[in-house]
């Protein structure tokens, strides 16, 4: 009874992905007359037209990488270098400090998107896609180093001591120490990051106007506009699109779930 | 290397990037909000309170700001209650195929909301959509149903694709919040002759109160913050009806290059989140510490 309940739910709540791969494989006289019903005939038309056409796809897609690995990386590392001042470094006003990134988490980026819109303008940075990965990065520092600081803390003094006896400083301490065991902190961070990146539209949309430097979700909504464009191209465009997501969700769910619930459930 | 020397490295970095980007644009936008201002040259024009005066007197802003109380009270008196209902249906250990159907229900949250948002609207589509499709299948003639054409029904519609969209989340959140149920405890329960509806209510909820706590923070402060999945489907219309308040930044503040009054709108949302927060730490977190 409770199965039957569950998978009943699960249907539900995967009719709409169903939509989405079932059309992009339709011919769009066919989306129109019957759209959630069985295919045919069988048609690969509209993917051959997305990923050929112009290869506006593939310019998206490019973007989407170079912005969302480049946020990961400029995040990790400002955050774990921090990170580790944070909590292994005593000095004065580190809870003043420590505070005052915490405190961004309050605060969601809208808040501050109009200002942010000048102030990119004002460095010159408007329409280029350091712009929004500078935005990006500096939006998700606080949840970072919220996480990166709280995983250190938990290293024991001894090991630091440790360390400190065989004449080695704080620099031993890092590579032999702190950077070999923080990998699993290193990937919350990574996941949540790229996934916050990869769906990001309010900034991109903001920041670019070439749409040569569009992301993938501003070319889905670009694309779609297009009058021209057909339903089943819509929905093949929209199916690749989620394909990395999806292959990255199923290969790594336990991580990604549990990353994504770190943030939450520690603060 | 000095102590000193090697804290400031260390926080250089992510201090001015966050700095730079986050808390400047912050206050800029307090500073901002008591101008009437285009963008462009000196801030010569103060008008005091006057935007946010101007702003309360808006239908459309107004109507925004319900659209978002709404999706607040609608999350937490239907979604909530039905992601813990999921959690305890799916997310025990006994449950066959638990983790995949984890999987399905939470896999709607990581994706785009503007794909999403898409993908809806195709749903909703008044032509082939599947209301039109039930509404003539039931009538047994051509009825054809614009829900999201209807300034009536619209946000409803809106709605719904929020909660499909989240519900995987808090869901997610309730079933980590399980694990620190004890079996004994619950087995105890039961075993005095507590009926199954008691246990949820005398045991589970209770030891969940942190999880719970969380969700309901993360909800509220979430809807104040609804954009992508409102744009995607309609970008605040049909006649402004779906709105909300970040649409209404981006159409009336950014769109217009009203940026004194779009900070003033972002100050708006700011303090809601702010006071919320406030409250909450002190009268909701505190004691469940």
């Amino acid at each position: 009874m409770k199965f039957l309940l569950g998978f009943f739910i699960a249907l539900i709540m995967f009719f709409p992905m169903y939509a989405v791969i079932i059309c992009s494989v339709k011919t769009n006289g066919q989306v129109l007359s019957d759209p959630f019903g069985i295919p045919h005939p069988f048609d690969l038309t509209a993917f051959g037209l997305v990923l050929g056409k112009s290869g506006e796809f593939w310019g998206f897609l490019y973007n989407s990488i170079v912005i969302a690995v480049s946020t990961i990386v400029i995040v990790d590392l400002f955050a774990m270098a921090a990170g580790i001042a944070l909590s292994r470094i005593r000095f004065k006003g580190r809870p003043l400090i420590y505070n005052f990134f915490i405190m961004g988490m309050l605060f969601p980026i809208t808040v501050a998107v109009l200002p942010l819109y000048l102030q990119l303008r004002d460095l010159g940075l408007l329409g280029t896609q350091g712009g929004v990965i500078l935005a990006e990065a500096a939006f998700g520092l606080p949840m970072a180093i919220f996480l990166f600081t709280g995983f250190f803390k938990d290293i024991p003094q001894e090991l630091q001591d440790a360390c400190q006896m065989d004449g080695g400083g704080m620099f031993t301490f890092f590579f032999k120490i702190v950077i070999p065991i923080s990998r699993p902190v290193v990937a919350t961070v990574s996941i949540i990051t790229f996934i916050q990146s990869w769906n990001q539209f309010l900034f991109p949309l903001l920041v670019l106007d070439d749409s040569s430097k569009f992301t993938i979700p501003l070319g889905i909504m670009q694309f779609q506009g297009q009058f021209t464009t057909g339903w089943n191209q819509v929905m093949a465009f929209i199916t690749i699109s989620i394909i990395p997501m999806a292959a990255f969700y199923f290969s790594a769910q336990r991580y990604i779930v549990a990353g994504l619930t770190a943030g939450a459930v520690k603060g | 290397m000095k102590k000193a020397g090697l804290v400031f490295l260390l926080i250089t970095p992510a201090f001015l990037l966050f700095l730079l980007f986050v808390v400047v644009p912050v206050i800029q936008a307090g500073h901002y909000s008591v101008y009437r201002w285009k963008g462009l040259g000196p801030l010569e024009q103060f008008v005091g309170l006057g935007n946010f005066f101007r702003m309360f007197g808006e239908d459309i802003f107004l109507t925004a700001l319900w659209n978002n109380l709404k999706v607040v009270i609608l999350s937490l008196l239907l979604q909530l209650p039905v992601a813990f209902f999921f959690a305890l249906l799916i997310g025990r250990k006994r449950f066959p195929g638990s983790m995949l159907f984890r999987g399905i229900y939470f896999f709607p949250y990581i994706l785009a909301e503007i794909a999403i948002g898409i993908i809806w609207k195709f749903i909703y589509n008044p032509e082939f959509g599947l209301p039109t499709m039930i509404a003539s299948f039931v009538s047994g003639g051509e009825t054809k149903i614009a829900l999201l054409g209807s300034t009536e029904h619209a946000f409803t519609a809106i709605f719904i694709v929020i909660f499909w969209k989240y519900i995987g989340f808090h869901m997610i959140l309730y079933i980590a919040g399980l694990q620190n149920v004890p079996d004994e405890l619950e087995e105890a329960a039961i075993i005095d002759g507590a009926s199954k509806l008691q246990v949820v209510f005398h045991v589970i909820i209770p030891c969940m109160r942190n999880t719970i706590v969380i969700s309901v923070f993360l909800s509220v402060v979430g809807a104040f913050n609804i954009f992508d999945v409102v744009w995607a489907m309609g970008q605040g219309g049909p006649v402004h009806s779906t709105e909300t308040l970040v649409t209404y930044l981006y159409n009336f503040g950014f769109k217009r290059f009203a940026f004194g009054y779009g900070s003033a709108v972002a100050i708006v949302i700011f303090l809601i989140c702010l006071v919320f927060n406030l409250f909450y730490q002190k009268y909701i977190v505190g004691e469940s510490k």
